[in-house]
C-alpha cells in the first residue's frame, strides 16, 4: 500500500469518528423532535425553549462563577507548590510528587462522594468535630464550598504545567536575585513566577475550561441545594419533558461546545508560546535547590495540609464508609466493623460486569486505543504537507466536548447509524466513546514520544531500500515501543477512572464502575457506592504504583 | 559501472536558494570531497544525490539509471537508489545489535539468511569489528559506532557511499587516525565515495577530486594539490590554508604576473586579475611561504616582529605595519623589532 493511501485512509476514518457526533448534534439541536421521530422538522424552537429557561441561565452563570472561582485558587496555590518543590529544598520531594498527582487520577465522583461521607452533614469528620465543639463549623453544600473543592481538586493541573516550565528554565536567572539580595520568597514572586507567566496564563485558562467540564463534584455536592451548572443540567433535562426531548440537550449540548470550543484554541495558542518562551531560555542545567532554612518546614506543613484537605479527608471517608454498617454520634467505629459491602457488590451481576468491563478497557481497550493513536501519529508523522495542520485541529475538537457530551453524541450516532445500533449494547461504544474524548491526550502521549526518534534513524533506513511504510515498521515503531507502553499505562488510568463518558452509554452489557457509581448514587446505595469506589481507587493505586515503578513520567 | 553525474542542480528551502546550479562528477573508483564552509550546501548537495532534499531543477543519475531529472519529470524514491549513506550523527539503530544493524540493507534486498550472515561478517571483519557483531550501538565507542555506519553502508555494494562528515564526531586525535583508516578501506575496496567535510586538511588527504562549495556554487574543482597551489578565485585561496592578505593598489599586469603597491613598495606576484592599473587589489600568500629577510630587497617589507609564539615544532611569528599583519613561520624566534618579510613572487597570488 502507498504510504499516501494510508494517510488519507486514516485521516478520513478520524474525521468521520471526530466531525460525525458533532455533525448530528448540530442537526439534532435544529429539529423540533428526536431525529428518528418522523414528525422532526426543521425549526429553531429548541433554542427559544432553552434560552427562555431560568434554570440555563442560572447554570450558565454559575458554571461561569465555578469556573473562575476555581481558576482563582487552583492557579496561585499550584505555581507555588511548583516553586516549592522543582526550586527548593522542601523535605520528602521524590514522595511528594506522586502524591501531588493523584487528585488528576481519582475519579472526581469518587472524590465528591468521599467528601460528602467524610465531611457532609452526618459525614464522620463532622460527628467528630460536633462531639468535640459541639456543632459543625463548615457546610459542605453551598456554592463556596464546591468552588473551594473544584479549585482545590485542580491544583495538580497548575502544578504540572508550572512546574515543568520551571524546570526547563536555568537557575542563573534566580542566583542573580539572591545574589542581589532577595529572600526566596521575593525570588519566587519577582523572577521564577513571573519567567513562566506563559505557563501559568495556559494553566490558568486550562483550569477555567475544565471548570466547564465539571460534572461529578456539582453532581453530588450541587445537588442538596439545587445548584445547576450546564452539564448537570444537560443530565437533568434526559427526562424534563417526560418524552426524551433530544433536542433541548442537543440545544445545551451546542452552548456547552460553543464555550469551550474557543478556551481549547485559546489553550492551543498559549501553548505554543509557553513553549517558546521556554525553549529559549531552557539550558538544562543541573538545578541547585534552594535553601529555605526552617521555612522549608512550613512549606512541607502546608503542602501536607493541602494533601490532607484534598486527598487524606475524602479517600479516608469513603474508605472508611465501605467498611462500616453506619456511624453516628455514639457510635463505636470498631463495633460497625463489616466487608459486608464488598460481599454485596459480587451480589449485583451488573455490578460484577462493571468491574470486569472496567478493567477490560483499561488494558484491552487502552491498548487498542494507543495502537489507534499510534496510526494516526504514524501517519502524519513526516508529513511534508499542509494535511497535518487539519488532523491538528481534528485532534483537538474532541477536547471541546465533554465526557458526558461525547457519550450521548455517541448515543445519537449508534442510534442513527442503523448498521451500528447493534453495537450500542456492547463495549466496543464505550471503547469508541473513550478513544475519541480521549484523542487529544493520547495523542500528545504518542506524538510525544514520536518526537524523541531522530530523524536521520528513518533517513538511513530508506537510503538502505526500505519504503516508507516498512521504515514505520522497522525502525519508526520497535523505537517508540517504550513509549508506547507508557502511553498505555496512562491511558489505562484514565479510562479505569472515566466516569462521564459511560453515563449515556449505560446498559446492560456497558456497565463500567465510572457510569454505576453514578447511577448507584442516584438510588442512594451508599453502601455499594462506597465499596465501588474504593475498588475503583484501588486499580488506579496499582496502575500509579506500577507506573511509577517503571519510572513513567505521569504527565504527557 | 557507469560515472555519477550531477548537472545543475537547484535546491531550495522555503525561501533560500540553498544550490544554485551544482554540477559534478563522480568517476568509478574516485573518492570526490565536497569542501566548503557551512551554510554552503555541501550537505544539502550529498542529502540531495541520497534522495532525502528534493531538488527543483537539474538531473542525477548513474549511466542510465536516472535518480532525478527535473526535465523529465523523474524522482527515485531514496530507498529505490542503492545508495550506502554514512550520516553525522552515525544514526545506528538504538534497538538492533550490530549485525542487524548491518544486514538490514541484504534483508531488504531479499537476501538469503545465509548469505547475509556470510556477507556481514565479511564486512565486519573487513573494518575490524568481527568480535563485535552482538554489541548493541551504546556499546561501542566513537569510533567504533563510526566504522559499524560504515560497514552498515557498505555491505550492500553500493555504485558509491556517500560520507556526512563522517569524522567530525570524533575526537582530535582519534581523527586524524581515522581519516588514514578510512583512506585506506576506501582504496583498498576500490571504492566510490563523496565525502563531505568542512576540514580542508580532511578533504585534501581523503580525497582524489576536492569540489569547493561556495554558497551554492561550485567554486573550484580538482585534484588537491591543484586547489591548494593553484586557487582559481579570491575564495578558494581564502579558504584553503593559513593566509597572509596584503591590501594594496594594482600597478601593472604584465602576462602572467601582476605588481601592486604596498607601503610605497612595489610586491609581485601571480596575476589573477584582469583589473586596470591603479584599482584596489589584494595579495594572497600561504603563511608557510612567508620568509624573513636581515636586508631589504625586491618583494621585501620592512615590519616590525610583535610576538613569537612557540608551537611545538616550530615558532610562527607575527610582523606588523600600520592596518597590516603579517603571520609566518620560523625555525628558531628573532629578536624583536625591525625586519624584512619578503613575499616570493611565485607564492603571492594577486586577485
Amino acid at each position: 500500500m502507498p504510504i499516501i493511501v494510508y494517510r488519507f485512509l486514516v485521516l478520513g476514518i478520524t474525521a468521520l469518528a471526530v466531525l460525525a457526533p458533532i455533525a448530528l448534534v448540530v442537526y439534532q439541536s435544529f429539529l423540533t423532535a428526536p431525529f428518528f421521530d418522523r414528525a422532526a422538522r426543521l425549526s429553531l424552537s429548541a433554542y427559544s425553549f432553552v434560552f427562555a429557561e431560568e434554570d440555563f441561565w442560572q447554570a450558565l452563570w454559575t458554571t461561569a462563577a465555578i469556573a473562575g472561582g476555581m481558576a482563582a485558587i487552583a492557579v496561585p496555590l499550584g505555581a507555588l507548590l511548583a516553586f516549592l518543590m522543582v526550586r527548593t529544598d522542601v523535605p520528602g520531594r521524590q514522595y511528594l510528587e506522586p502524591l501531588i498527582l493523584i487528585p488528576i487520577f481519582v475519579s472526581a465522583v469518587v472524590i465528591a462522594f468521599g467528601y460528602v461521607v467524610a465531611v457532609g452533614p452526618v459525614g464522620i469528620f463532622s460527628t467528630l468535630a460536633k462531639d468535640v465543639l459541639g456543632f459543625v463549623p463548615w457546610n459542605l453544600y453551598s456554592l463556596f464550598s464546591l468552588i473551594a473543592i473544584a479549585g482545590l481538586t485542580h491544583v495538580p493541573h497548575v502544578y504540572l504545567y508550572s512546574a515543568a516550565a520551571l524546570r526547563g528554565l536555568g537557575t542563573d536567572l534566580e542566583e542573580a536575585a539572591r545574589v542581589s539580595g532577595a529572600n526566596p520568597l521575593q525570588v519566587a514572586l519577582n523572577v521564577s513566577l513571573p519567567m513562566i507567566g506563559p505557563a501559568i496564563l495556559f494553566a490558568g485558562v486550562l483550569v477555567f475550561f475544565l471548570g466547564f467540564e465539571l460534572f461529578g463534584l456539582p453532581l453530588v455536592l450541587g445537588d442538596p441545594q439545587d445548584v445547576l451548572v450546564l452539564s448537570t443540567y444537560l443530565f437533568k433535562l434526559t427526562n424534563k419533558l417526560g418524552v426524551p426531548s433530544y433536542q433541548l440537550m442537543a440545544v445545551a449540548v451546542v452552548v456547552i461546545i460553543a464555550i469551550t470550543a474557543p478556551l481549547v484554541f485559546m489553550q492551543r495558542l498559549l501553548l505554543r508560546q509557553a513553549q517558546r518562551y521556554v525553549s529559549v531560555r531552557g539550558k538544562g542545567l543541573k538545578t541547585q535547590a534552594l535553601r529555605l532554612g526552617p521555612w522549608r518546614w512550613v512549606a512541607f506543613g502546608t503542602i501536607v495540609f493541602w494533601l490532607f484537605i484534598t486527598v487524606v479527608v475524602p479517600l479516608t471517608g469513603i474508605t472508611l464508609r465501605s467498611f462500616v454498617v453506619s456511624w453516628g454520634q455514639g457510635v463505636n467505629l470498631l463495633d460497625v466493623l463489616t466487608f459486608d459491602h464488598y460481599r454485596e457488590l459480587l451480589d449485583y451481576p451488573n455490578v460484577v460486569r462493571g468491574i470486569v468491563n472496567t478493567l477490560g478497557i483499561g488494558v484491552i481497550g487502552g491498548a487498542v486505543s494507543v495502537a489507534c493513536y499510534t496510526a494516526i501519529a504514524l501517519a502524519v508523522h513526516r508529513w511534508n504537507s499542509g494535511w497535518t495542520r487539519l488532523v491538528d485541529y481534528l485532534v483537538m475538537v474532541p477536547r471541546a466536548m465533554p465526557g458526558l457530551v461525547a457519550g450521548l453524541a455517541l448515543l445519537w450516532v449508534f442510534l442513527f447509524v442503523a448498521f451500528l445500533s447493534p453495537l450500542r449494547s456492547t463495549m466496543v461504544s464505550i471503547w469508541l466513546a473513550y478513544s475519541i474524548v480521549w484523542l487529544a491526550y493520547g495523542m500528545r502521549l504518542v506524538s510525544g514520544t514520536l518526537l524523541q526518534v531522530g530523524p536521520e534513524l528513518e533517513e538511513a533506513a530508506r537510503v538502505s531500500g526500505a519504503g516508507d511504510l516498512r521504515v514505520k515498521r522497522d525502525v519508526t515503531v520497535p523505537l517508540i515501543k517504550y513509549g508506547m507502553l507508557a502511553s498505555w499505562l496512562l491511558v489505562f488510568l484514565i479510562f479505569v477512572r472515566e466516569y462521564s463518558t459511560g453515563i449515556y452509554l449505560l446498559g446492560p452489557g456497558t456497565e463500567v464502575i465510572g457510569s454505576l457509581l453514578v447511577s448507584l448514587w442516584g438510588t442512594g446505595a451508599i453502601d455499594l457506592v462506597s465499596a465501588l469506589s474504593v475498588v475503583n481507587v484501588m486499580m488506579i493505586g496499582v496502575g500509579l504504583a506500577v507506573a511509577v515503578r517503571l519510572g513513567v513520567r505521569l504527565h504527557g | 559501472m557507469a560515472d555519477l553525474k550531477v548537472k545543475d542542480l537547484r535546491l531550495r528551502l522555503g525561501d533560500n536558494e540553498i544550490l544554485k546550479g551544482v554540477s559534478l562528477d563522480v568517476t568509478p573508483g574516485q573518492v570526490v570531497a565536497l569542501l566548503g564552509p557551512s551554510g554552503s550546501g555541501k550537505t544539502t548537495l550529498l542529502r540531495a544525490i541520497a534522495g532525502l532534499e528534493m531538488p527543483h531543477a537539474g538531473s542525477i543519475a548513474i549511466g542510465d539509471n536516472v535518480f532525478y531529472d527535473a526535465g523529465r519529470g523523474i524522482e527515485l524514491p531514496a530507498e529505490k537508489r542503492g545508495l550506502g549513506l554514512v550520516f553525522q550523527s552515525y544514526a545506528l539503530w538504538p534497538h538492533r545489535n550490530v549485525f542487524d544493524n548491518v544486514a538490514y540493507g541484504l534483508k531488504l534486498r531479499g537476501t538469503s539468511t545465509l548469505e547475509i550472515k556470510g556477507r556481514v561478517d565479511k564486512t565486519l571483519a573487513q573494518i575490524g569489528l568481527g568480535a563485535l557483531a552482538e554489541r548493541f550501538p551504546h556499546q561501542l565507542s566513537g569510533g567504533q559506532q563510526q566504522r559499524v555506519a560504515i560497514a552498515r553502508a557498505l555491505v550492500y555494494e553500493p555504485p558509491v557511499i556517500l560520507l556526512d562528515e563522517p569524522l567530525s564526531n570524533l575526537d582530535a586525535k582519534l581523527r586524524e587516525e581515522a581519516r588514514a583508516w578510512l583512506r585506506t578501506l576506501i582504496v583498498t575496496l576500490g571504492l566510490s565515495a563523496i565525502h563531505v567535510t568542512h576540514d580542508q586538511v580532511e578533504a585534501m588527504a581523503i580525497a582524489d577530486q576536492v569540489v569547493l562549495l561556495d554558497a551554492g556554487t561550485v567554486a573550484q574543482v580538482g585534484p588537491p594539490t591543484e586547489l591548494y597551489n593553484k586557487p582559481a578565485t579570491l575564495f578558494a585561496a581564502e579558504f584553503m590554508g593559513s593566509n597572509n592578505r596584503l591590501d594594496g593598489t594594482l600597478v601593472e599586469v604584465n602576462g602572467a604576473s601582476a605588481t601592486m603597491q604596498v607601503f610605497g613598495e612595489r610586491i609581485t606576484g601571480q596575476a589573477h586579475t584582469k583589473a586596470a592599473p591603479g584599482a584596489k587589489t589584494v595579495g594572497i600568500i600561504r603563511l608557510e611561504r612567508v620568509r624573513c629577510a636581515t636586508a631589504p630587497g625586491p618583494n621585501r617589507l620592512k615590519m616590525q616582529l610583535k610576538a613569537p609564539m612557540y608551537l611545538g615544532e616550530r615558532w610562527e611569528l607575527v610582523f606588523a605595519r600600520e592596518q597590516l599583519t603579517v603571520r609566518a613561520y620560523a625555525a628558531a624566534p628573532l629578536e624583536p623589532g625591525e625586519h624584512y618579510v619578503e613575499f616570493p613572487a611565485d607564492a603571492l597570488w594577486v586577485f
